[in-house]
């Protein structure tokens, strides 16, 4: 890793700060400036925070019915979880992106990874440029790290959010070999991207505390004893690339499928064939791997290099009041959401699906993960059957197409925010008083 | 945006005497096949939303914007990409609610009016706190 002044590509990871959060405030401006916290709708955690009530030291994953007499008394507002909302939001911040970049990997629902050309000065100036437009264009905060590996970008953005003075945007190039290593010694080595908490119990022993320790360390040694993974986080510590934009992450925080055509698709019928093969290859591998699906995005772009026509991405999200990974919803979401997208006359070059928010299928069956105690936890088989028999089996809406009912948990319904983007019958209200 | 095409030179289909919606850059000189001139039925999205990422929809709740012709229930399209200007219609933040005003500047600040008598304007100084959401650019009101 070295101080670089001429760099012409790096890595930038763009971050939406307490994204949940912030994407209720853009609609409900009172939740400004006050602690709030977003709760899961099953089991009514907490599974967000604003940066005030992370102040209050307001625990993530607490169960609120545990914490709410004194976190109201504290002044915590708390909101139930709006996915349908918040996967909008997250489109149009990726498709606000996808202007800056003809890279862009869209990690999570409030992070993506894109490609930055240009000098330190230079992607600095355009990663002010795009925390601006982010902003403006859609009321969302973000914070922005820069450097040359993905992993020693997530470091750079830990550092846009921690000292203040950055105002949002860290190019970990701005400093000195010497700052830089002071830098990744400050980091614990769990907290580096791609590691996690049992690989750093098992490096401690190795003498291997922080990143800087991490990087620093025998490649091949950590190759042998943990694998290629940890050894590639090693090579990405110094600067080396090794995670290209796009390649699928070993943590599968999320599955990816995306492909560029070998011929542009120009038609409906021709999408859902790409789509079809798409949604199964995704829905497969989440059901390799045990997961549920809450919430998929799906994107067809034309060529950002063809000279003529404008560039064009479509990008839509579907939100699933329940998780889900069944191949024939994702694909017949996919259609509904991105097909009437698709304008006539365009030669589209690429298509992708995301999928995101997913839970483990095991804990997402039985959650009783805060049952051990004396509290009795919300009634889960219960709060499903009730919906079942209000709505039926087309409770399973898909977001974009339109699910016309308010959610039926009865329980939190005073605090679910209305789907403002998604259904025109909760549009945000503006006063003329 | 909208662009009006008005006549291409070198090509005299009547065609192209017709103001139409491009999507794509125009050139001058003689068309590319593949440029098309049929960009499909008319589209209201498209006609309403100059760019559809940065535009919300909002409903209006009250009626101090009558004079204006907005109405209580009617829907905005309301672009937060645009900058707003002296005249506008904007949505704006003030005492942490969305509310939708005229904005003016006199001398230096920012006035935001209510289009109807029996609502008082608002003046904001320097010191106050508000903020512009968006800029209203169409009202959907039903006849």
């Amino acid at each position: 890793m070295s101080r670089s002044t001429t760099s012409e590509r790096s890595i930038a990871i763009v971050d939406a700060n307490n994204f949940y959060v912030s994407c209720e405030r853009v609609f409900d401006p009172s939740l400004e400036g006050k602690p709030v916290v977003v709760l899961s709708n099953n089991d009514g955690c907490v599974i967000a925070r604003s940066q005030e009530a992370k102040a209050l030291n307001v625990d993530m994953a607490a169960p609120w019915h545990s914490i709410a007499p004194i976190a109201a008394m504290q002044g915590v507002v708390a909101v139930s979880s709006n996915y349908e909302l918040y996967g909008d939001m997250s489109a149009r911040s990726a498709e606000i992106l996808s202007r800056y970049t003809s890279d862009q990997e869209v990690y999570s629902i409030d992070e993506s990874f894109i490609e930055l050309t240009g000098t330190l000065d230079e992607t600095i100036a355009q990663a002010r440029e795009i925390r601006r437009a982010m902003r403006k264009l859609i009321g969302l905060p973000v914070s922005i790290g820069i450097a040359p590996t993905k992993t020693l970008a997530k470091l750079a953005n830990r550092g846009s959010k921690q000292n203040a003075a950055l105002a949002g945007v860290c190019n970990l190039g701005s400093y000195t070999p010497d700052r830089q290593t002071a830098i990744l010694a400050s980091v614990d080595v769990g907290d580096v991207w791609g590691i996690g908490r049992r690989t750093a119990k098992k490096l401690a022993p190795l003498g291997v505390h922080t990143a800087a320790d991490l990087r620093d360390a025998d490649a091949a040694r950590i190759r042998t004893r943990f694998g290629v993974v940890q050894a590639r986080v090693v090579h990405e510590l110094r600067g080396v690339d090794c995670l290209p934009i796009e390649q699928v992450q070993p943590e599968r925080e999320q599955i990816y499928h995306s492909r560029s055509f070998a011929v542009p698709i120009t038609t409906v019928t021709e999408l859902e064939e790409v789509l079809s093969v798409y949604t199964q290859r995704a829905a497969a591998r989440l059901r390799k791997q045990g997961s549920l699906t809450r919430l998929m995005r799906c994107f067809t772009a034309t060529s950002p290099f063809s000279d003529s026509a404008a560039h064009t991405n479509h990008s839509v999200s579907v939100a699933f009041p329940e998780p889900t990974d069944d191949a024939a919803l994702l694909y017949r979401s996919a259609i509904a959401a991105l097909g009437p997208q698709l304008e006539a006359g365009k030669r589209y070059v690429r298509a992708g699906v995301t999928l995101m928010e997913l839970t483990p299928r095991d804990e997402h069956a039985s959650l009783d993960v805060f049952g051990d105690g004396d509290a009795t936890p919300p009634a889960y088989g219960a709060v499903i059957d009730r919906i079942a028999g209000k709505f039926g089996e087309d409770t399973l809406g898909l977001g974009v197409a339109g699910l016309r009912h308010r959610r039926g948990w009865s329980m939190k319904r005073d605090m679910v925010s209305p789907r403002a983007t998604t259904h025109w019958d909760e549009l945000a209200t503006v006063k003329a008083r | 945006m909208t662009v009006v095409v008005g006549p291409v030179g070198g090509d005299e289909r009547p065609d192209h005497l017709l103001p139409q919606q491009a999507s794509e850059a125009v050139h001058a000189g003689f068309p590319s096949p593949a440029q098309g001139y049929y960009n499909g039925p008319v589209d209201l999205n498209r006609h309403l939303m100059r760019d559809p990422t940065a535009t919300f929809l909002v409903r209006v709740s009250g009626d101090s914007m009558t004079g204006a012709g907005i109405f209580d229930g009617d829907e905005l399209v309301v672009d937060r990409g645009l900058d707003a200007h002296d005249g506008n219609v904007v949505v704006a933040v003030v005492n942490a609610e969305l509310t939708v005003k005229r904005l003016s500047y006199r001398q230096g600040q920012m006035v935001l009016s209510p289009e109807n008598p029996a609502y008082p304007e608002i003046v904001l100084s320097e010191l106050d706190e508000a903020t512009i959401w968006g800029v209203v650019t169409r009202c959907l009101h039903r006849v």
